[in-house]
Parts: structure tokens; C-alpha cells; sequence
């Protein structure tokens, strides 16, 4: 009995170790974005801070390129989604062997890796462009154009599966009692066959521009000298690890999270079981319907805007720096007692330094790892203004955090 | 084509046999089969200024091809740089490939046979939501993980497993993990969708016969789910071996991946042609891998589905 449960538990366990895997980067990625610390991590912990969301807002770069996104998401959906239902409709009308072979074609560009989609495009029409002899201005070197011409390639074999799935369903013979009744051809397809399809076109439409936001394989050959919020968040990513690109991973996480949790509320409102269960009970009703749960998290996202705009974790971050700067105090007295010769390096360095800043600067670092607080590979810009006894004070100029620390109503 | 023209009219009318023709060949042909011809014809090229394209000089060559094979010291010479970044690909693809449906075969095994109803949905959705956040965010995710002050080595450094920080990015560990991370959802589809089909009797009668655990998986479950482990592989490699992301991200700095040497002769190298012609035997060399792959575990490529 007890050797029984002890193996009923091991699916369990591993699902839990899967599950681990699945969310634990993401947990993780979502603590740093409220650690005051310059560099994304979990610990040593320093004060938790809501400023690197405001950061954010003030990069106009990611905001151009999200603006960018979302232009190039809608002209995908625009013209993916039709091409894809008008694929999903053709091979649900075709006999098996051209199906066979038209399926292939139509899955080819999800395999392709989306490098080799993205230059086919590129070079496919810059080579148009220069053969009309269309000026550099035109649309054929458009990095917008090109990007949505790229995407819609392998969107519409996504949206197209996800119409397959739904077309498999249909019942043909609605169509034929349409034509029976007298209905063309054409008004069968309209009336029947597109109402049908409904559905599958939101879930589509959905996928697409999700899909086309996410994308970067594509999209960083495409869009030539133009960005989108993908090729700004990798560029971001390559040329310094800073936490406000947690924060986007908490926003963008959240957004994911609530789009979740009133799909799956839906999904159990419209259930049979739930709709009998409401049918005398109106208040239960109308508490469980997603409407009202997005209301719920509406409030809750506004609450959340709010305190992130309202905190101030200044002061912690003071107390921080001043505690750094008594250990680093501490440090440089024992290194002058260890070693009260002028010719070690620490001593040279620091008369080198500007006497106005007579142990700040990088160099300090590098003779006194013990500063790094455990770190080796992460060099943290130690604030070291010894002079300074305001950290709002001048000095501050050189400390990371107060650099990017926006003023507590710019966000 | 007329024929299937005719069809089309018959079933939908001819406006909508128009809309479906007009959609169907604007995709197949402008943007999936013309660009790849060009590109491959381009691949041909040799790399010229704006001024000499269409000229005299503008022959075909295998120049840019059997650059990866020569590198620039002529023949005899070997390039082993390059060669040795596209076999490495290809191998840590098949690593990754290997690794992912590992892990997954049993969540798609379970998912698929023992949940059901409000807790298969509940399970699916908590697969789905990873997906739906940026790749670049899920790369970023991992090398914060990994980083010689992440989470990983502070873990490992406090229970004393090792003294000093371990250089994870440099030994792609992080790379491989979050490629196997990356493309997880595409491999537990397909296994999911090809166990869930399979009769629950079947295993039931191999339990009953006296076959153990491992022989209900080996002789009746895998067999079965051959298709489905066949297309989540093929998804899985083509995805990986593709990667851009993130090898960028993660990739250490002296360890590339063979599609950033594409990246770079397009970006830094500004020659078009020799790029081309990387990313066409890319495709060339994975889509032969994966023909192989089929033959020799005797899968017919008609049996892939989704």
C-alpha cells in the first residue's frame, strides 16, 4: 500500500520539477526587476524599488519600437489571418493527394528557420526595387514593409493550423441544406461557413500578433534601419544587463497572466456545468462573469500602477550607499595599516585619481575585490565619494542607482 | 490548377473561388517560393557594388559556397573555423532536440493519460503562458539565472558544492538550457496529441500480460506515438538549429552559432551573397539531417501532423 502511493507520487513529483523549470527563470527574472541593485539579481538583496519601471517609461527608444510593433502586428493580422483562412478552406475542399502535397508547401515556412525567411525577403525585394528603379524611399527598402511581408510568411501557416483544427469540425452538410434552401454558393460560404469560422479568426488573430510581436529571427534581417520592441529589448539585452528589462518582463508577464485568467474564467462561464449552476442564483451570476473579473483586475492593475509611481525607496537606497561607503572606508583604513608602503598598487592608484575624488573610481575596484560584495564577474561601480555627506548631494553623479533613478513623478 | 479552380467555383461561388486562388498564390508564390529561388539564386553571385550588378562581372560562382569549405586561403586549405561552428550547431541542436523530448515525453504521457477535464485545461494553460512572454525575455531570464552571481551559482556556492563562481555562459550550459527552454511547447504537443489517441485499453491489456512499466512504454506507448515523436523532433531541430536569440544572448563570447556567421556577413561582413549562401546550406544541411533522421527510424514524412 504505502510502496503504491510512493509511486502514484512520482508523476506528480516530476510535473512539480517540470513546472519548476517552466516558471522558476521567469520567477526569478520577476524579483529583480524590484532590486535596487544596478545589476539584475536576487541577492544580495539591496532595497526594493519600483524605480526601475520608471526607467522605462522614459526610454523612447523601446516605446518607438513598441509603437513600431504594433503597427507591423496589425498590418499582420490584416493580411495573414485572410490568407490563412483562405488555406485552411482550400485544403478542407481538395481531394487527399493535392492536400497531401499543398499541406507541405503550406507547413514548409514553419520549419524554415525565420533567418533564412527573413533574408528571402530582404533580398527578394531589394532585387524588385532595383529593378523597377524605385528610389530608396519607396516601400521595397521599407523596414515596416518588409517586416510584415516577412512575418505574414510563416503567421499564416500558424493561423492557418489553427483554422484546420477548427474547419475539421464543420459539418458539411449545413452547407448543402443552405444550397438546398436555395441559398448560392456564394451566401453558403458567407452565411454558413464564415459564422462558423468566427471564433477560430479571434483565437487567430490573437496568435498573430502575438506572434508578430515576439519575433526577432525575421524581423532583425527585415527591418532594416527601423525597430521594433524585440530588436530594441535584444540590443538592450546584448549591450548591458540593466533591471529595467525585468520590469518589462513583469509587465509583459502581468498582461500574459491576466489575459490567462479571464480566458479561463470564461471558459468555465460558459461551461454547461457552471450555466446550471447560476441559473437561480443571478448575484453568482453576474460575480462570476469575465466582465466582472476584468474589472477586478483593472482595479488591481490601476492599485499597482499607482504604488509603483507613488513608492520612494530612495531613503533605503541612501542607507545602502552610506553602509558601502563605511565598508569601503573600512577597507581602504585596513589597506593602509596591511600596507603602509607609497608603492603598492592601491596606494598608487589612488594618487593618481583626481584629488577632488582621491579613492573613487573604477580602479579602486580593482585592487579591492573584497568591495564587490561576492561578485567577481559583475564589476558594481562602487559609489566611493568619501567627501560627499548627502547622497543627494553632488557627488551622487557618479553613483549608478541615482543616475537612473528617474524623479519620483517622472514616470 | 484550372481543375482545382473549377472545383473551387463549383463548392463557394466565384467571388470567394477568386478571394481563396488570389490568397493561396500571393502566399505560395510572392512570399514563400520567389523569395527562396532568389535567394538562392543569389547565393550564386558574386558580391559586387551597386555600379557592376548586371554586368560583365556579375557571373555565376560556388564562391560563396566553397568559402566554408576553403575559408579565404584558396583550395587545399581547410576553413575549420566555420566548419567546425556548423557541426557544432548541429550537434548541440541534436543535443537540445534529445534533451527536450526527454523531459517532455513524460509530462505529454501524463497530461495525456491520467488528467482530465478542469485539470488537463489548468495544465495546458500553465504550458501555454511561458509562450506567450518575449523569447528575448526568456533568454534574459536564463542568463540572469546563470550569471556568476545568479541564482544558480549562489545556490550552489552556499551548499558548498563548489568554491568559486562556475562560468556557466562560457560552457553554454545556459545556452543549451534555455534553447531546450525555448522551443518546449513544440515538442509536447505533437507527444501529447499522438498518446492522447491512444486507446487506454491497450495499456491496460499490456499491464494485464505482465509487462512492466518500461515494456508498456517501449513496445506499446512509443511505437505508437512514433508520428508524434517524429514531427516534435523535426519542429524542435528545425527551431533550434535556426536559433538567432538565443545564441546572442547566451552563447558565450568565443562559442557561435552558425546562424550569427549569417548575421554577421549580412551585418558586419556586408556581403549578401556569402550570407545567402551560408543560410542556404543551413537549410540544405538540416532538411537532409531530418530526411535521414526518418529513414533510418523508418517514419514516412506523411505521418508527420500536428
Amino acid at each position: 500500500m504505502n510502496k503504491r502511493s510512493l509511486s502514484a507520487m512520482v508523476p506528480s513529483l516530476y510535473l512539480v520539477l517540470f513546472f519548476t523549470y517552466l516558471f522558476g527563470p521567469l520567477i526569478i527574472m520577476v524579483i529583480t526587476a524590484f532590486n535596487s541593485s544596478g545589476f539584475p539579481r536576487v541577492s544580495p538583496w539591496e532595497c526594493f524599488t519600483t524605480d526601475w519601471f520608471g526607467k522605462l517609461a522614459a526610454d523612447n527608444k523601446l516605446i518607438e519600437g513598441l509603437g513600431n510593433s504594433l503597427i507591423i502586428g496589425v498590418g499582420v493580422v490584416v493580411v495573414a489571418i485572410p490568407i490563412g483562412l483562405a488555406a485552411a478552406i482550400m485544403l478542407s475542399q481538395v481531394g487527399p493527394k493535392l492536400r497531401a502535397s499543398l499541406y507541405t508547401i503550406f507547413i514548409a515556412p514553419i520549419l524554415v528557420p525565420g533567418v533564412v525567411i527573413g533574408l528571402s525577403t530582404l533580398i527578394f525585394w531589394d532585387r524588385i526595387g532595383t529593378f523597377f528603379n524605385a528610389p530608396y524611399e519607396s516601400f521595397f527598402y521599407s523596414g515596416t514593409f518588409l517586416t510584415i511581408i516577412g512575418q505574414v510568411t510563416f503567421i499564416a501557416a500558424y493561423s492557418m493550423l489553427v483554422f484546420l483544427s477548427r474547419i475539421q469540425r464543420f459539418d458539411h452538410t449545413l452547407t448543402e441544406a443552405a444550397l438546398d434552401m436555395g441559398a448560392s454558393p456564394t451566401q453558403a460560404f458567407v452565411k454558413v461557413l464564415l459564422p462558423f469560422m468566427a471564433p477560430a479568426i479571434g483565437s487567430a488573430t490573437v496568435l498573430a500578433f502575438l506572434a508578430s510581436l515576439e519575433n526577432y529571427n525575421t524581423t532583425v534581417f527585415t527591418i532594416v534601419s527601423s525597430s521594433t520592441f524585440t530588436t530594441v529589448l535584444s540590443s538592450k539585452v546584448r549591450y548591458g544587463l540593466d533591471p529595467s528589462i525585468s520590469a518589462v518582463a513583469v509587465i509583459i508577464i502581468a498582461i500574459t497572466l491576466i489575459g490567462a485568467i479571464i480566458f479561463e474564467c470564461r471558459n468555465r462561464y460558459m461551461s454547461v456545468g457552471w450555466i446550471k449552476v447560476v441559473a437561480d442564483r443571478p448575484a453568482l451570476k453576474i460575480a462570476t462573469h469575465p466582465g466582472t473579473v476584468a474589472a477586478i483586475l483593472a482595479v488591481m492593475v490601476l492599485a499597482a500602477v499607482g504604488f509603483i509611481k507613488s513608492h520612494d525607496s530612495s531613503a533605503c537606497q541612501a542607507e545602502i550607499l552610506n553602509q558601502k561607503r563605511a565598508l569601503q572606508q573600512q577597507l581602504m583604513e585596513q589597506q593602509a595599516i596591511s600596507t603602509p608602503a607609497p608603492a603598492t598598487p592601491a596606494e598608487t592608484t589612488t594618487g593618481d585619481t583626481a584629488p577632488a575624488n582621491p579613492f573613487g573610481g573604477a580602479n579602486n575596484n580593482i585592487f579591492a575585490p573584497q568591495n564587490l560584495g561576492g561578485s567577481t564577474a559583475e564589476p558594481e561601480p562602487e559609489p566611493a565619494e568619501p567627501q560627499s555627506s548627502s547622497p543627494f548631494g553632488k557627488g551622487n553623479i557618479f553613483a549608478p542607482e541615482n543616475l537612473t533613478t528617474p524623479p519620483p513623478d517622472g514616470g | 490548377m484550372r481543375d482545382l479552380f473549377y472545383d473551387l467555383v463549383r463548392r463557394n461561388g466565384m467571388p470567394v473561388a477568386i478571394y481563396l486562388m488570389l490568397a493561396v498564390t500571393l502566399w505560395v508564390f510572392i512570399l514563400i517560393v520567389l523569395p527562396q529561388l532568389t535567394m538562392f539564386d543569389y547565393s550564386f553571385r558574386l558580391n559586387l557594388p551597386p555600379g557592376k550588378v548586371g554586368g560583365p562581372e556579375d557571373v555565376y560562382t560556388v564562391e560563396q559556397y566553397a568559402y566554408l569549405f576553403q575559408g579565404s586561403g584558396g583550395a587545399g586549405n581547410i576553413n575549420t573555423l566555420d566548419l567546425g561552428i556548423l557541426f557544432k550547431t548541429l550537434f548541440s541542436a541534436v543535443f537540445v532536440t534529445v534533451f527536450d523530448l526527454l523531459i517532455c515525453y513524460p509530462v505529454a504521457f501524463v497530461l495525456a493519460k491520467s488528467s482530465t477535464g478542469a485539470k488537463a485545461r489548468l495544465l495546458v494553460l500553465a504550458l501555454i503562458v511561458p509562450y506567450w512572454i518575449n523569447e528575448i525575455l526568456r533568454a534574459f531570464a536564463f542568463r540572469i539565472l546563470f550569471g556568476s552571481t545568479g541564482v544558480i551559482n549562489e545556490f550552489g556556492m552556499g551548499l558548498g558544492l563548489w568554491d568559486n563562481p562556475v562560468d556557466f555562459i562560457r560552457a553554454d550550459v545556459a545556452l543549451y538550457a534555455g534553447l531546450a527552454y525555448a522551443y518546449i511547447l513544440l515538442m509536447i504537443f505533437p507527444l501529447y496529441n499522438a498518446i492522447e489517441s491512444l486507446d487506454r485499453n491497450q495499456i491496460e491489456a499490456a499491464r494485464d500480460m505482465g509487462a512492466s512499466w518500461w515494456q508498456v512504454h517501449a513496445k506499446v506507448v512509443i511505437p505508437y506515438a512514433k508520428p508524434g515523436i517524429a514531427s516534435g523532433m523535426t519542429m524542435v531541430f528545425m527551431l533550434t538549429s535556426g536559433a538567432l536569440a538565443a545564441p546572442q544572448i547566451l552563447g558565450g563570447p568565443s562559442n557561435l552559432w552558425f546562424t550569427q556567421l549569417v548575421y554577421q556577413w549580412f551585418n558586419s561582413g556586408g556581403n549578401w551573397p556569402r550570407g545567402s549562401a551560408y543560410a542556404m546550406i543551413l537549410l540544405f544541411v538540416c532538411i537532409a539531417l531530418v530526411l535521414l533522421t526518418m529513414r533510418i527510424f523508418k517514419v514516412s514524412i506523411g505521418e508527420i501532423k500536428r
